[in-house]
């Protein structure tokens, strides 16, 4: 393999190998690979794709789906210290092709082998747009802050325009993997589940704190990722001990918890990320994982994980219906800032700026740094603006608010639409629901609610005034109300489609 | 109902909560607390009522309470007459 300088990661992986070839480094789809298979692996895969003859100051572009192929071929770029970029496998070609141009990538390789099936479909997806484009189109490639110890590069999941390439470095990652190993006690012999896809931040702790700390990666088939019997006897058959994933998985399990009374003794912390935990969920933890620590872990790509809070008391009934984001990680700091840039004192609401020792130097793109990345008083290091908003409780504790992008001005009040929409929501024969900011020309910004009920439900304006009532400020009371029955229409990912409604709602003002 | 009650609430109602029929709105709903009538309905709501009851409204007299519920409006309504 290549005698270049490897990465932390790379090397604490070669030692494993070296000295424990026969442990399980990965399950899929029933088999295990072993740390001294999945190395041969990757040597494999830098030999296959001539790894040595690339440039060595220019990334690889990764299509990858999961499978221990893909992990293979990333170590082998790992091993080589070549830097890769890792977009969605969900992504439109022409996205793709424009990612892999801004980063500059000098090939795009996907996985071979037969466990990848996909992998040939995969290449015809990119090679074709890659091959005349990559080079005429401009490149943002190196970074800013210099190419030096940049590793992975993972996108953003922006709903608007092209993904951001965000830049992790070496330094970052060792210390976030360390961070994780120790928090969740994953060493030796500790079986971790991978749920999310491979280009998710959340695998820098499922996949790769694990195989730098010799435990096993329990790979969820993406494909399978909604089957609850799937997900119940794959957790129960591999005795797993780490469990992290959005709330749509453990809804899932829930139910198969009710369905067959299926528990998961093995697993001895739950982590839950992502999105929302409905209290509802969060109170049948205890009954599932009945011998688990229970967290809720907040971060995005741009700063990795950066705030942590334990659920303590669950099975005694100690449901917080507003999920506390918890403390900062160990060097971590963490801001709440007004909407003038001063630090909100006390109570109040204000947007979290986070500084943590695993973020990046900022997005491939520099141009976009100014809108995120900030200077606060007092602190040498650029801190990074979540887009969060938290409110700060009497006793200090921090819950989140809604999305700074969702706060709009209605008569010079800052109303969070998002909190409109949840106290709606809440109506049990309410379906789905759109707030909106309307303009009106005499008004400036009105309110406006769409809201989808349920077929056979009486529900009317009134009805749902007077439930809002108790919940909403007067500010917050959408001016307009309309109740359909038909569905609202949908974002590609399935989210409502809030300026499609609004433009409609827009076309219609007379 | 009198006539007038059932003119302000039919005006409420197809202005402000089409939805609805006029019976299901009580005299005692609060329509400012519940969202119906913001500060841009009230314009609307004050040009209706001098052109409908043919009064004079004087906005420097008009408090929030004024058009807080269908009974306290057609109180306003009233006392704008007897006073005019």
């Amino acid at each position: 393999m290549s005698t270049e300088a490897v990465t932390s990661l790379a090397a604490h992986f070669a030692a494993h190998a070296e000295r424990a070839p026969d442990a399980p480094a990965l399950i899929w789809d029933g088999q295990a690979t072993s740390y001294g298979e999945l190395r041969s692996m990757a040597e494999s895969a830098f030999i296959e794709h001539d790894l040595a003859s690339l440039p060595a100051d220019r990334p690889i572009g990764i299509r990858a789906k999961k499978s221990p192929e893909a992990i293979a071929l990333i170590l082998a770029c790992l091993q080589s210290g070549r830097p890769f970029l890792l977009p969605s496998i969900e992504l439109a070609a022409d996205t793709l092709a424009k990612l892999f141009a801004q980063a500059g990538v000098s090939t795009v390789l996907s996985p071979t082998g037969p466990r990848s099936d996909s992998a040939a479909s995969l290449r015809a997806l990119v090679d074709a747009p890659q091959t005349e484009s990559i080079d005429a189109r401009p490149s943002e490639w190196p970074p800013a802050g210099g190419a030096e110890g940049v590793t992975f590069m993972l996108t953003t999941s922006g709903s608007t325009g092209l993904p951001k390439i965000v830049p992790l470095r070496e330094e970052g990652i060792d210390a976030f993997t360390d961070w994780a190993a120790n928090q969740f006690g994953i060493g030796a012999g500790t079986v971790v589940a991978n749920y999310a896809p491979l280009n998710f931040d959340l695998c820098l702790l499922d996949i790769w704190t694990t195989l730098k700390h010799r435990g096993t990666v329990l790979m969820v088939d993406q494909d399978r990722a909604t089957q609850s019997p799937y997900l119940s006897a794959l957790i129960n058959d591999n005795g797993v001990n780490v469990l992290q994933a959005v709330p749509m998985l453990y809804r899932l399990l829930i139910d198969v918890n009710r369905a067959g009374g299926d528990t998961f003794p093995t697993v001895r912390h739950v982590i839950t990320t992502g999105d929302k935990m409905p209290a509802t969920s969060l109170a049948e933890l205890p009954t599932l994982f009945p011998g688990a620590r229970c967290y809720n872990v907040y971060g995005c790509t741009e700063t990795n994980d950066s705030l942590m809070h334990e659920f303590l008391g669950l099975a005694d009934g100690n449901v917080p219906s507003n999920i506390p984001v918890g403390q900062p990680l160990p060097g971590v700091t963490a801001r709440v800032q007004n909407e003038d840039g001063t630090p909100l004192e006390g109570t109040g609401t204000g947007e979290l700026l986070v500084w943590t020792p695993f973020q990046t130097h900022g997005y491939l793109k520099a141009e976009l740094n100014a809108e995120r990345f900030t200077a606060v008083d007092g602190e040498e290091r650029p801190f990074y603006r979540t887009g969060d908003i938290v409110r700060r409780h009497d006793d200090g504790t921090l819950t989140l608010e809604g999305r700074a992008d969702f706060y709009v001005k209605v008569r010079g009040v800052r109303v969070s639409t998002q909190v409109v929409e949840q106290a709606i929501q809440e109506h049990p024969e309410v379906v789905e629901v759109g707030v909106m900011a309307i303009e009106d020309e005499l008004a400036g910004k009105r309110l406006c609610a769409v809201v989808r009920k349920e077929p056979d439900s009486t529900l009317n304006s009134l009805k749902l005034r007077q439930h809002c009532m108790t919940r909403l400020a007067r500010t917050e009371m959408p001016s307009k109300i309309t109740i359909v029955t038909e569905p609202l229409p949908k974002t590609s990912t399935g989210k409502v489609d809030r300026k499609a409604i609004t433009a409609e709602l827009e076309r219609t003002h007379s | 109902m009198d006539d007038e009650t059932a003119k302000i609430k039919g005006f409420i109602v197809e202005e402000f909560m089409p939805d609805i029929s006029v019976d299901e709105l009580e005299s005692d709903f609060d329509l400012l607390t519940g969202g119906v009538v913001d500060s841009l309905g009230l314009l609307k709501f004050v040009a209706w009522m001098e052109d409908e009851f043919d009064i004079t409204i004087d906005e420097s007299e008009l408090g929030p309470d004024s058009f807080r519920t269908v009974t306290a409006i057609k109180e306003f309504v009233d006392n704008a007459r007897a006073g005019g």
